[in-house]
């Protein structure tokens, strides 16, 4: 008789956790349902194929990022300086390539080894120093960011005409920007089945437990950060494809955007819930809607205001509906 | 032990714990980066040129008092909009006075009210929808930073009071401007606030058990929402000394000051954790690091070597103050 | 040859013995007991024995082969598993992957989900019974009741098929279904050759499920029992011990005056408790930890959200709505762990004795007078013999005798008029103890309503005028005068319906009001 008692309590518990779940997504897929409404009202040509090319192009980067940030905050940590990573691999894999066709795939490894560099100093430096993940990356941002320069001190140089070509063209009728989204979607998908990603959601949500079920708590936080850097080194490629040269300052707003769209996109700030496909459409909300208010004919002055605003919004609704489940 | 204890806490001990004082490293390293600035480059050390670095600390110095402030108070508190919040008072200070004495009052009242409202809206949010306080003060950079643009309409107008440039710019009594006396009066008042009032007390209460303070008596939540609102004003106040400074406003003003105003607070030896430290360090570190940045500039090394030269002094120095504790150590 | 035998084994905390040559001795396929008092040190053994904790000293054997456990992962290897109260389930996780976290079964780096889906179902199966219907592989746990989580941390460690497995209080949160099924469990593990050591306050089930049992007392072992030759009430006298008897505090000439009267209270883990406190008395706190004892004080203290009931100060009703509130109206309390709840470790002494009363003396309603403040806290450093170096110097260079004076004394600078006190002795050495019954005993003489909370059963005796024996939150039975002796607080609170003392449904419904009896 107790049991019944106890069943009940459970189901109605087990019912509310699935309606916040859904309240979640509900926001997150709602939102991009509006966004792409009100785009495709304001924007007619929105749904053309070149359109949707041009817009896809915009947001490749931050979707990369996205999911950077998201693993990390799964993982219990946040990266501030998944920007200026982003910014370096890119101007690294700028001069790599030295504007030839033929040093693209070169151009990837060094972006990827770049970005995986940068995660391996913050990772090292949250786990092993064991210093707090914001300032840490508040800091190395500022070292990536000087370094960045060093590199490249100002706008320029040349990408490989063929990544920027490419960029624009479509394959089997379906843009390649389009395809790079679903490139990110495919690789949360695999990472998300290996071990390492459940020790990664195991930590965020619980490093004591986690340790004492015999996760490698360390080598898991240090492999985060790494996979993040190298993830915006991808982030990095979409960059240089999409702009067509190099610019030392492209990762200034980067970090706020991917955290922004990793809270858009359902994912606690606590650690240990969620998943990167909610940051994608967090990315995509927050693209279209610099869209949206470019179409709208918001003046340039007060398009930073309301993203900004909506930003800040979105942050609190996200905590307002994830509120119970923090204080419980 | 005890009466043990007390006995052996004679000279050498005194000393130990003098030279272990981040206050007395901190004011050690200025002096040292000074006299190898001086070896280095003859004339650095001179008193005119120490009158202007200090001068030049100033601005950092006073933006740091928030910083010091909101880091103390616990929680994991920060303020990532100091910088942002900064320029936004020297914008609102400049259009305000309009390059006219007759506007002082005004154009230094209504932006430190900005900077207020800003701090406010930054300690409701942390306190009451729970937002991370980085995220809270993240996000708050952004909008300030959409405020700024809204503003000014992307071209900042305006012009600093003379009254507000001559403070800055020229010398008053003893070679230093009245800058200068402004931030020592404002150092001996804020340690004055942190270790002989109530408030204060609270705050490194506060900061350094929150559950204890609660149990306490002590209202946790205003003395939060107050360390923000102290942020938002101290950045203002920095902000518009920086305007007096520059005379005229750029857009991005003190937006660099940010990474800097959390830097000098760890130099100064205050725990990142929270409930340790004062701001007299946070003074002596803002001090530090413009010293460095002369130096550096002296040294011809590019703005790109100083970025990187801060963020790893900062890394350095949170590697030696601020570890956390092991998991089951 | 013993499957597993531990001699000698020493933990020190601080000033504090909890292991003092304690040892343990168990066969394979046997359910092994462990029992004790509160702070008997059968926690820190099991600890020990699961490598979460390293001890001083010890010898440990496994088939005869000395071995040594330093970590979690030692202890796993030898195929060693626990569980405690306090759950190693990630809250976030599905039940599904909480019960191969760390384990995970890969193929080239993926996790290979249909090796482990069979076992999880086939471990979720089994008990059904006790986790009901909706529970299931891709549910939550953090959705599911503290007694499904207990069972589903119980699986994990199964799954792991440990050689020695050690429930530590795994009983506790659940029902009696949920009980039954474990037994079943353990039976059918001990019967393929598994070690179990057993843990629990409920004596009865010892009796059920125990084939031995070892008790300690005061960190060291004095017995091991064969449950089958033994009984309950001679299980609770090797527990318990030929403790002298406590001296008791003079009896007082009884006022009426009633300090501190509350009606009904329900707030969270306290269910509708009445209460009287006369001027100058000293009422206890009983019953196992964890009861509801520290609940019953910080909801008085306004720390925790009343639902229901009334609290009545000197006649008057009083509202504390918050911990600001009852500080007006003259309420402290004294935390019961002073590190993370009383006191401001990095802080001076100076702030820590000031910061409650500083209100009282502000220059200004602002400023601080030093002076004032110096002299005060000197004061109070005297009266209350606390022992320290400076008053600048941080909390952190104190013995946790005087910590936990200068949480003490900071409450007394603010003059109150009812004093709670959660388990203010706790990890205090003896002579401290002492001292700080004398102020307890001091503040009540001066007419403070004294409510003290104790995990040591003697320390009650010692210093109570009446106990409230609480269990589940509730009122269990009181203990008035000479009543209050070691054996009937323990017997009380195993409930064992012993001697005059009432069960729990006719106490329930008893008003505990001294006066009346």
């Amino acid at each position: 008789m107790t049991l019944g008692v106890d069943n009940r309590a459970a189901s109605s518990r087990a019912v509310a956790w699935i309606r916040r779940v859904q309240v979640a997504s509900v926001v997150t897929w709602g939102l991009l349902a509006a966004v792409v409404l009100v785009n495709a009202m304001v924007q007619p040509t929105f749904f053309t194929l070149y359109s949707i090319t041009s817009t896809f192009a915009t947001f490749v980067p931050l979707v990369f990022a996205a999911v950077a940030q998201a693993i990390v905050v799964i993982g219990g940590g946040l990266d501030l300086s998944i920007g200026t990573i982003v910014a370096l691999s890119s101007v690294v894999a700028l001069k790599v390539m030295n504007g030839s066709d033929a040093l693209i795939g070169v151009g990837f490894l060094a972006a990827l080894a770049t970005g995986a560099a940068c995660g391996l100093v913050n990772g090292l430096l949250t786990a092993v120093v064991r210093l707090q993940p914001l300032i840490v990356t508040f800091a190395t941002a500022s070292v990536f960011g000087g370094i960045t320069l060093v590199v490249l001190p100002s706008p320029g140089g040349a990408v490989p005409p063929a990544m920027t070509q490419g960029f624009r063209l479509a394959f089997a009728g379906i843009p390649v920007p389009v395809w790079c989204v679903l490139v990110a979607v495919l690789i949360w998908l695999v990472l998300s089945r290996t071990k390492f990603l459940r020790h990664v959601y195991a930590v965020g949500g619980d490093a004591q437990a986690a340790y004492a079920s015999l996760v490698p708590v360390v080598a898991v936080r240090i492999l985060t950060f790494v996979t993040a850097g190298a993830l915006a080194g991808l982030a990095a490629m979409g960059v240089l494809a999409n702009t067509g040269s190099g610019d030392p300052f492209i990762g200034a707003d980067v970090a706020l955007d991917s955290i922004a769209a990793v809270v858009l996109g359902g994912i606690a700030l606590r650690g240990g819930r969620g998943g990167a496909i909610g940051a994608i459409a967090g990315a995509i909300i927050l693209a279209l809607v610099t869209n949206v208010l470019f179409f709208l004919n918001v003046p340039t002055t007060f398009r930073e205001l309301a993203s900004g605003l909506v930003i800040i919004a979105a942050l609190a609704l996200s905590v307002l509906t994830t509120r119970k489940g923090v204080v419980r | 032990m005890t009466a043990a204890t007390t006995q052996r806490a004679g000279m050498p001990d005194r000393l130990r714990s003098v030279v272990r004082n981040p206050v007395v490293i901190a004011s050690i390293i200025a002096i040292a980066l000074v006299v190898i600035g001086q070896i280095v480059s003859p004339g650095f050390g001179s008193y005119n040129q120490v009158i202007s670095m200090l001068r030049i600390s100033s601005f950092l110095g006073i933006i740091a008092i928030g910083q010091t402030i909101v880091i103390l108070s616990g929680g994991d508190g920060i303020d990532l909009s100091v910088g942002k919040v900064a320029t936004l008072g020297a914008i609102v200070g400049a259009r305000v006075m309009d390059g006219t004495d007759a506007n002082l009052a005004g154009g230094i009242l209504i932006p430190l009210l900005v900077g207020a409202a800003i701090g406010l809206v930054n300690g409701l949010g942390i306190v009451y929808l729970r937002i991370p306080p980085f995220v809270m003060t993240l996000g708050m950079l952004g909008v300030v930073q959409g405020i700024i643009l809204a503003y000014t309409g992307g071209a900042a107008a305006g012009r600093a009071a003379p009254f507000l440039t001559e403070l800055v710019n020229t010398r008053w009594l003893l070679g230093a401007p009245g800058v200068l006396f402004v931030w020592i009066i404002l150092i001996v008042l804020v340690t004055l606030v942190l270790r002989r009032t109530r408030p204060g007390w609270n705050l490194y209460a506060v900061g350094s058990n929150r559950t204890a303070a609660r149990l306490s008596g002590i209202r946790v939540n205003s003395t939060v929402i107050g360390a923000y609102v102290a942020s938002g004003v101290c950045a203002v106040l920095g902000g518009l000394l920086l305007l007096g400074y520059t005379e005229s406003v750029f857009l991005n003003l003190a937006d660099g000051y940010t990474l800097p105003s959390i830097a000098a607070v760890v130099i100064g030896g205050t725990l990142i954790a929270g409930g340790v430290g004062g701001y007299l360090g946070s003074a002596v570190g803002a001090i530090v690091l413009s010293v460095l940045q002369s130096l550096l500039t002296t040294l011809n090394m590019p703005a790109s070597h100083r970025t990187i030269v801060n963020g790893v002094i900062l890394l350095v120095l949170l590697a030696l103050y601020g570890r956390q504790r092991k998991l089951r150590s | 040859m013993p499957l597993l035998s531990m001699t000698g084994v020493h933990k020190r905390y601080g000033g504090v013995r909890a292991l003092d040559g304690a040892s343990l001795s168990l066969e394979a396929g046997e359910v092994h007991g462990l029992l004790g008092p509160n702070g008997s040190g059968k926690s820190t053994l099991n600890k020990v024995l699961a490598g979460t904790v390293s001890p001083d000293a010890a010898t440990i054997e496994l088939d005869g082969q000395p071995i040594t456990i330093g970590k979690p992962r030692d202890a796993a290897a030898r195929g060693i598993a626990a569980v405690y109260q306090q759950l190693s389930l990630v809250d976030s996780l599905t039940v599904g992957r909480n019960l191969t976290l760390g384990v995970e079964p890969t193929r080239a780096g993926f996790v290979d989900n249909r090796a482990s889906a069979a076992e999880i179902d086939e471990v979720l199966e089994r008990l059904r019974p006790g986790l009901g219907p909706g529970v299931t592989a891709t549910t939550e746990v953090s959705s599911l009741t503290p007694g499904q989580q207990q069972l589903v941390e119980i699986a994990k460690a199964v799954l792991r098929r440990p050689r020695i497995l050690i429930l530590d209080e795994a009983t506790a949160s659940l029902h009696r279904d949920q009980v039954q099924l474990l037994f079943e469990i353990i039976r059918e593990l001990t019967a393929a050759g598994t070690c179990v050591v057993f843990v629990s306050h409920r004596l009865e089930e010892v009796m059920t499920i125990c084939d031995r049992a070892t008790i300690l007392r005061t960190g060291r072992t004095v017995a091991t029992l064969t449950i089958a030759e033994t009984s309950e009430s001679e299980l609770v006298r090797t527990m318990v011990g030929d403790v002298a008897q406590a001296e008791r505090r003079a009896e007082l000439a009884r006022t009426d005056d009633m300090v501190l009267r509350v009606r009904g209270l329900t707030a969270p883990g306290v269910s509708d408790v009445d209460l009287d406190v006369h001027r100058g008395e000293i009422l206890g706190l009983g019953g196992l930890q964890g009861q509801g004892q520290s609940e019953l004080l910080l909801a008085l203290f306004g720390a925790t959200p009343i639902r229901a009931g009334e609290i009545e100060l000197n006649g008057r009703r009083v509202a504390n709505t918050s911990v600001v509130k009852a500080t007006g109206n003259g309420f402290a309390l004294v935390p019961g762990d002073r590190g993370s709840q009383g006191l401001f470790m990095q802080r001076a002494i100076q702030e820590n004795l000031s910061i409650v009363s500083l209100r009282r003396r502000l220059l200004a309603a602002l400023g601080i007078s030093m002076r004032r403040e110096r002299g005060v806290a000197a004061d109070a450093v005297q009266r209350l013999s606390i022992k320290i170096g400076g008053l600048d110097d941080p909390v952190t260079s104190l013995s946790g005798g005087n910590a936990q004076k200068v949480v003490i004394a900071k409450w007394l600078l603010n003059e109150p008029a009812v004093v709670l006190l959660d388990d203010p002795t706790k990890g205090v050495d003896i002579s401290a103890k002492a001292e700080i019954y004398a102020i307890v005993r001091e503040l009540a003489d001066s007419g403070v309503a004294v409510i003290l909370n104790s995990s040591d059963d003697v320390e009650l005796a010692e210093l109570c005028d009446r106990v409230i024996v609480l269990y589940e939150g509730r009122i269990r039975t009181q203990l008035v005068g000479d009543e209050i002796t070691s054996d009937r607080l323990v017997a009380a609170a195993l409930l064992i319906g012993e001697g005059d003392q009432g069960t729990v449904d006719e106490t329930v419904a008893a008003a505990p009001d001294g006066s009346d009896r």
